[in-house]
């Protein structure tokens, strides 16, 4: 690579010149202009909020680190920070093996109903989260919920009481089994599109040689595609530190903190109680674990063997 | 080479004179010389009963005032509060915006960011207690046109049909309960799930047990876990074990709330009197609904007079309109004519000649009338930095293991933070 740029600029050695640089510039400058204006600037300007007590509204004090270190005895954040720890963990372990279990499923006994079955998985995650949110609460509804509506016409009068929503032991899973619905069509469509790309032969001669589904599955198809769930895990607990909708539109974080997130707890303290500092604080956080995760996404595609 | 450069250029050029077209044209002019009014609310104009009067509002103005285009964008809630926030904060925003007034607006007036109307509406009718939640140090800033107070709504027909009279005392209402609980009906209807709506009750038992404790602590001489406090979180805790609030509090929503009242499941429901127009109608509800004052507590030092309650629709100038102030005078006074107000199914009207709408509303308003002390929300009378831990706070009480007494020291300390420590 490096051979034919040098022999390109030998043949053409004014393109070196500044007016290369310009156009260069030229052309870059539009898409930084952006960057800076709405990713780097913010960044920027998130990191140096957090060092301040600040509504919003004028009249910044510089207080050093102070919001940090209230952060850390906030039991609201503490909450946020085990909770989306939990349902990083919970979604790697539940939802990734779900979702590759379904992804087997459908690719190994392929046939009419796969592509049908593709779109039904698919669909619950480009739900909007408002509609997700609503048809659970349509389910786990305390009085027209569906649970709530079949125990009360069978008498099950123990599944009735059962305050799936407002249960600070309960809520949490509530909402997880939710979002496992909605968020594992991605998994499913994107493992597919891989153990698709599997070829046949080798399917052949496993079965030549003898292999069950169940060691087809584990010994050839698991470790084809090691890679994308490694990819997934990553985006999944990145997607956990950012989590907001799913919890917010269905219990508000609540009962007490019982579903709170880190990203409920800085809308909260941002756009309620006027706490830009705390709140960009809050943000500085969910940056800095979400980069750290995504620096071990890199560094793992660096290792993905060729 | 040469020619891209010059495209690129022009394409540079096109950019920035585009964001500058799109950045520098006037909002207040509009087309044909009128005065543009631009105002952001909470209830949208989709002529929904609880929505006729802003809808009716917004149309009428414009027939009325054909040289003034005004431009309503409805955002719900908390898209409003949210909203709002960001844009207060950038220094840009609407000419008026719909406010329930209190501190939220007073940080905003605190931040000069909204508009002294004191001498333009000093002569505006209406209720001391409706103007009052609209001003700030001393200032007017904008209009209540319908003030909210919060009452306990009955089922009558429940109440008859079990031989029970409507409580008067906090003992006649827990018997009530217990009648409730036995026939296995819901005695309150609340939302818990939504965190503001038990505040209503949990204001009033505070009343009731301590008369004005809370003024007391937000003027920092008392405390927020003082003894009237701690009584009447004990009181709500104690009503939700012995399942005065059903069996799953914390489950339903303000929505789900309205609809065990309007169904019949529940017995009572301690809300504001925007309800008044939805119990009231009969496509809502079939049930025979009334609205009375809350209870008061034997020995206790809170009245029947002490009415919670807040502005329930009302607007604010913003600084952005200092150039159309007229404009903007002309609107709110028109959000507070008679004219306007007719068109309002259920809330309690501040403005003086606006017949109640329904008997609901005029049992509202005869609770408003003879109120002789009223007390603000409090999560709209207290700094917001402590208006959602606040409600936080509350909601904790529906939880059986919580220690009430402790989770208000939480909040006092929050409250320390934020308003200062307490005298004693």
């Amino acid at each position: 690579m490096k051979g034919t740029a040098d022999a390109y600029a030998a043949r053409k050695p004014g393109i070196r010149d500044w007016r290369r640089g310009a156009f260069v510039a030229l052309c870059i400058a539009p898409a930084f202009a952006f960057l800076a204006a709405f990713m780097y600037y913010p960044i920027v300007e998130t990191f140096r909020l957090s060092l301040m007590r600040s509504s919003g509204l004028g009249g910044e004090v510089f207080i050093g680190i102070q919001n940090y270190v209230r952060l850390f005895g906030d039991p609201e954040f503490l909450a946020g920070l085990s909770h989306v720890f939990s349902w990083a963990f919970w979604s790697v372990l539940i939802q990734l093996p779900l979702a590759f279990a379904v992804a087997f499923s459908l690719t190994f006994y392929m046939n009419k109903a796969t592509g049908p079955l593709r779109v039904v998985y698919y669909l619950a995650n480009i739900l909007p989260s408002a509609i997700t949110a609503m048809l659970g609460k349509f389910v786990f509804g305390p009085t027209n919920g569906i649970i709530a509506s079949v125990a009360s016409a069978f008498g099950i009068d123990w599944l009735r009481s059962v305050d799936f929503l407002g249960n600070p032991d309960i809520a949490f899973w509530t909402v997880f089994t939710v979002a496992t619905w909605t968020y594992t069509g991605f998994p499913i469509v994107y493992l597919m599109a891989r153990i698709e790309q599997i070829p046949r032969e080798i399917r052949e001669a496993a079965e030549l040689d003898g292999a069950t589904g169940w060691n087809y599955a584990v010994r050839i198809v698991l470790p084809a595609v090691s890679y994308p769930l490694r990819i997934l895990a990553v985006l999944s607990v990145v997607g956990s530190l950012k989590l907001f909708d799913l919890p917010y539109l269905m219990t508000s974080g609540g009962p007490g903190n019982a579903t709170v997130t880190l990203g409920i707890t800085l809308y909260r303290q941002g756009f309620v109680n006027w706490q830009y500092g705390k709140a960009s604080a809050i943000g500085v956080v969910i940056f800095v674990l979400s980069l750290a995760f995504t620096v071990a996404q890199f560094s793992w595609r660096a290792k993905e063997p060729e | 080479m040469k020619k891209a450069l010059i495209v690129a250029a022009a394409l540079a050029v096109l950019g920035i004179g585009s964001l500058y077209a799109a950045g520098g044209k006037d909002a207040g002019a509009a087309a044909g010389g009128k005065v543009k009014l631009t105002v952001w609310g909470r209830d949208l104009g989709d002529g929904e009963p609880d929505h006729a009067y802003v809808t009716a509002l917004v149309k009428n103005f414009a027939a009325a005032n054909p040289d003034i285009e005004l431009d309503y964008i409805a955002l719900g809630d908390p898209g409003l509060a949210d909203k709002t926030k960001i844009a207060m904060a950038a220094g840009t925003g609407p000419d008026i915006f719909q406010s329930w007034g209190g501190s939220v607006m007073g940080g905003y007036a605190d931040a000069n960011r909204l508009l002294d109307l004191t001498a333009e509406l000093k002569d505006v009718p209406g209720s001391a207690a409706a103007s009052g939640a609209m001003s700030w140090k001393g200032k007017t800033y904008g209009v209540a046109p319908f003030f909210a107070i919060a009452g306990l709504y009955v089922n009558e027909g429940l109440f008859k049909a079990n031989g029970l009279a409507v409580p008067k005392t906090i003992d006649e209402l827990e018997k009530a309960c217990d009648v409730f609980v036995a026939k296995n009906i819901q005695p309150f209807a609340c939302g818990a799930k939504d965190k503001w709506p038990p505040l209503a009750t949990y204001m009033y038992l505070t009343n009731r047990f301590g008369g004005d404790a809370f003024g007391s602590a937000q003027s920092r001489a008392g405390r927020f876990d003082a003894d009237p406090f701690a009584k009447a979180a004990a009181k709500i805790q104690d009503w939700m074990k012995k399942g005065y609030f059903g069996p799953t509090p914390l489950g339903e929503a303000y929505g789900d709330a309205q609809q065990l009242m309007a169904t019949g499941k529940a017995a009572m429901q301690v809300t504001g009197s925007w309800m008044c127009g939805q119990f009231s109608s009969k496509e809502f509800t079939d049930q025979t609904i009334g609205l009375y004052p809350f209870p008061v507590q034997a020995g206790g030092i809170g009245k029947e007079t002490d009415v919670m309650g807040m502005t329930d629709i009302g607007f604010v100038a913003t600084k952005l309109a200092e150039g159309k102030k007229a404009a903007v005078v002309r609107f709110l006074k028109y959000a507070m004519s008679a004219e306007a107000g007719a068109a309002e199914p259920g809330r309690i009207s501040s403005v003086p000649g606006v017949k109640a709408p329904s008997k609901l509303t005029e049992m509202g308003a005869a609770i408003f009338g003879k109120a002789k002390m009223v007390q603000f929300w409090w999560d709209q009378d207290l700094p917001p930095n402590v208006t959602s831990p606040l409600n936080d706070t509350i909601q904790t009480f529906f939880l059986p293991q919580t220690d009430v007494k402790a989770s208000l020291t939480s909040f006092e300390k929050l409250a320390e933070e934020a308003m200062g420590p307490a005298k004693k």
